[in-house]
């Protein structure tokens, strides 16, 4: 990972030389190419930079300065360790981001209470003096998580129902898994799909049933990522509610462009991600007369459609 | 002009190896013409670096001076405050971690930066099995004041509010607060990303969390025993569609199962003990639930579907 990147400022160059410093002061010696792999940075920004330390320090004393070198075969050596010996603390973001890491991954299907991560988090609370109790990561955790976490690990194929929610209708298909993940509260897995020969993701609790096979022989395409902005998506429409003041949990619960400030009789406008009409519905017959739809005009008559059909299965005009 | 990072490591260097607090003129002499001659430029100058040292995570420390330099600013930094203590860290936990980090936060910076900092090595490990867990700039303050008992203000959904904050939690996807809001003298949960601006004040004030208080039920896992006690809890008979379920057995158990019917569809028992929440479970379902009894819950459904339809 090296050429291309912009000009670093000189407060990320700092920082970055504030933790290969102590690196290397503890070692003695390393080498270029493997210390510019460790922290990503390339070779030549490293060399630039150790030689600027190598002549920092205490002006005008000599034996107060940063004492290291780069000889002729790209070998970095440190002579008398001094001045940064240890890395920095971490900062409030640093932390947090640990600690939320690893009590999210805690709740993952697999994770050991007498493991190293839990080990690892006691020893950083008690290190930095953390208070961390009162820190919680509620995750759901049905069984087929772990077996498709585990058929993913060993490579294995798995053969399953899935009754797609769109066109509702079961389907038989061969999966063979990279990731499980959990995204706002469900679960979905990443998988090579044998029925339409693609890679994509599938809703865990739409599986009806799953049966592990053999060695799947596809393997995980680059790049698998945790989708993280799953509502983020431009392209998914939008609706613009006027929420009272009994149906404004919805913006606490869903993810919202907009919403504004209660007006006197404590309505507030938002505007939501609409993940699909049959989601719309729902939401508009819990919220009852907590909810007018604003616009768009196709949205307006969701609501009094779905309550229309469902008075007729109740035999109700 | 010397380089800013040269200038930087050297100013740092002279204020930790100091024995005595260092006035700016001190400074620009010890670095013998890394700052500007001018007042005013060099004070800038030496500001701008400051900040910048700071947003790295030094805190120069500063007192007014007295005697011969009275009046006078002195700087300094204590090397203890600065460095990280030994957390005493073995391979496997080191290893856990950074798997952890790239199951939850994949990509990272300031999760890397910290794994540098303990002395983790670079990121191979595979993961399986992850979670997205969302950030929010000011969740590392309210954690700070959680851990440190101090009451905070914000601003939330337009108003101006002074919260004791007594948890976090990460449900669903979402971070939230719960805490007692001073302004409205009763306990509230907030969205994190929705605490406004990114603005998080942390008072002086100290917080007591109660004794009773466990964030585990901060959220009720179950909306529908929202208000339960053993008097309180009731039964519906609701038939699932055979579209629906599948998921409903899951969500409810297969003890719950009253019976199975040649179409596909289930007949279910739904312990609740709030109305409202029961008749929002089954409206969720669509067409695909219906209420068989009691009549109560029938007529409030089909009362609730009239207002929307007429």
């Amino acid at each position: 990972m090296s050429g291309g990147r912009a000009a670093r400022s000189a407060e990320k160059r700092l920082r970055r030389l504030l933790v290969v410093l102590p690196w290397l002061m503890e070692r003695g010696a390393a080498s270029v190419a493997e210390t510019a792999q460790r922290f990503d940075i390339s070779e030549s920004d490293l060399v630039r930079d150790l030689e600027l330390a190598s002549m920092c320090g205490l002006p005008p004393y000599v034996d107060e300065l940063i004492d290291l070198f780069i000889d002729d075969d790209g070998t970095i050596v440190v002579g008398v360790p001094r001045l940064f010996l240890r890395p920095l603390r971490l900062t409030e973001e640093e932390a947090f981001e640990l600690l939320a890491a690893g009590r999210a991954a805690m709740q993952l299907p697999g994770a050991d209470p007498d493991g190293a991560l839990n080990r690892g988090l006691r020893k950083l609370a008690v290190g930095l003096g953390e208070d961390d109790t009162g820190v919680l990561v509620v995750s759901p955790n049905p069984s087929e998580v772990t077996r498709l976490a585990e058929a993913a690990r060993e490579g294995l194929e798995v053969a399953v129902v899935y009754r797609s929610r769109t066109r509702d209708e079961a389907t038989e298909r061969v999966l063979s898994p990279f990731l499980t993940f959990q995204d706002h509260g469900n679960w979905y897995v990443m998988a090579h799909d044998s029925l339409s020969d693609e890679v994509r993701a599938f809703r865990v609790d739409r599986i009806e049933s799953m049966e592990v096979g053999g060695a799947s022989g596809h393997v995980p395409p680059e790049g698998i990522d945790v989708p993280n902005t799953w509502f983020a998506d431009a392209d998914i429409a939008r609706v613009d509610l006027r929420l009272g003041p009994a149906g404004r949990w919805v913006v606490e619960r869903y993810p919202v462009d907009e919403v504004s400030e209660p007006d006197g009789d404590g309505w507030i406008s938002a505007r939501l991600a609409v993940t699909g009409e049959a989601w719309l519905a729902r939401l508009l017959l819990r919220l009852g007369d907590q909810v007018e739809v604003v616009g768009p005009e196709s949205m307006r008559s969701v609501g009094r459609e779905a309550a229309r059909r469902l008075l007729a299965v109740y035999g109700e005009t | 002009m010397a380089d800013r990072v040269e200038r930087l490591t050297n100013l740092l260097a002279l204020l930790l190896e100091t024995r005595e607090p260092l006035t700016l003129d001190v400074i620009a002499a010890e670095l013998g013409g890394q700052y500007p001659d001018g007042h005013d430029a060099r004070r800038a100058s030496f500001e701008r670096d400051k900040a910048a040292l700071r947003d790295i995570g030094i805190e120069i420390s500063s007192e007014t001076l007295t005697g011969d330099r009275a009046g006078q600013m002195g700087y300094w930094v204590v090397r203890n405050e600065m460095e990280i203590p030994d957390l005493g860290l073995d391979e496997e936990e080191l290893r856990a971690l950074q798997l952890a980090l790239a199951a939850t936060r994949p990509g990272s910076e300031t999760g890397r930066e910290a794994m540098w900092k303990l002395g983790g090595g670079p990121d191979d490990g595979q993961v399986f099995v992850a979670m997205s867990v969302p950030t929010a700039e000011v969740l590392p303050v309210l954690r700070g004041a959680l851990g440190d008992r101090r009451a905070v203000s914000f601003s939330y959904a337009g108003v101006d509010r002074v919260v004791e904050p007594w948890g976090i939690l990460l449900r669903d996807g979402f971070w939230y607060l719960v805490g007692h809001d001073r302004s409205r003298g009763d306990r509230r949960t907030f969205r994190v990303d929705r605490i406004g601006e990114g603005r998080v004040t942390v008072l002086d004030d100290a917080v007591v969390v109660p004794s009773d208080f466990d964030i585990r039920s901060a959220l009720p896992a179950d909306p529908m025993m929202l208000g339960a006690d053993q008097h309180s809890v009731r039964s519906a008979r609701v038939s699932i569609g055979r579209q629906r379920a599948f998921s409903a057995v899951r969500e409810l158990g297969h003890d719950r199962v009253l019976a199975r019917n040649e179409d596909g569809s289930v007949e279910v028992a739904v312990p609740f003990a709030n109305l409202d929440a029961l008749v929002s479970w089954v409206l969720g379902f669509l067409e695909h639930a219906v209420v068989l009894e009691p009549d109560d819950v029938r007529d409030e459904v089909v009362r609730r579907l009239r207002a929307v339809a007429s």
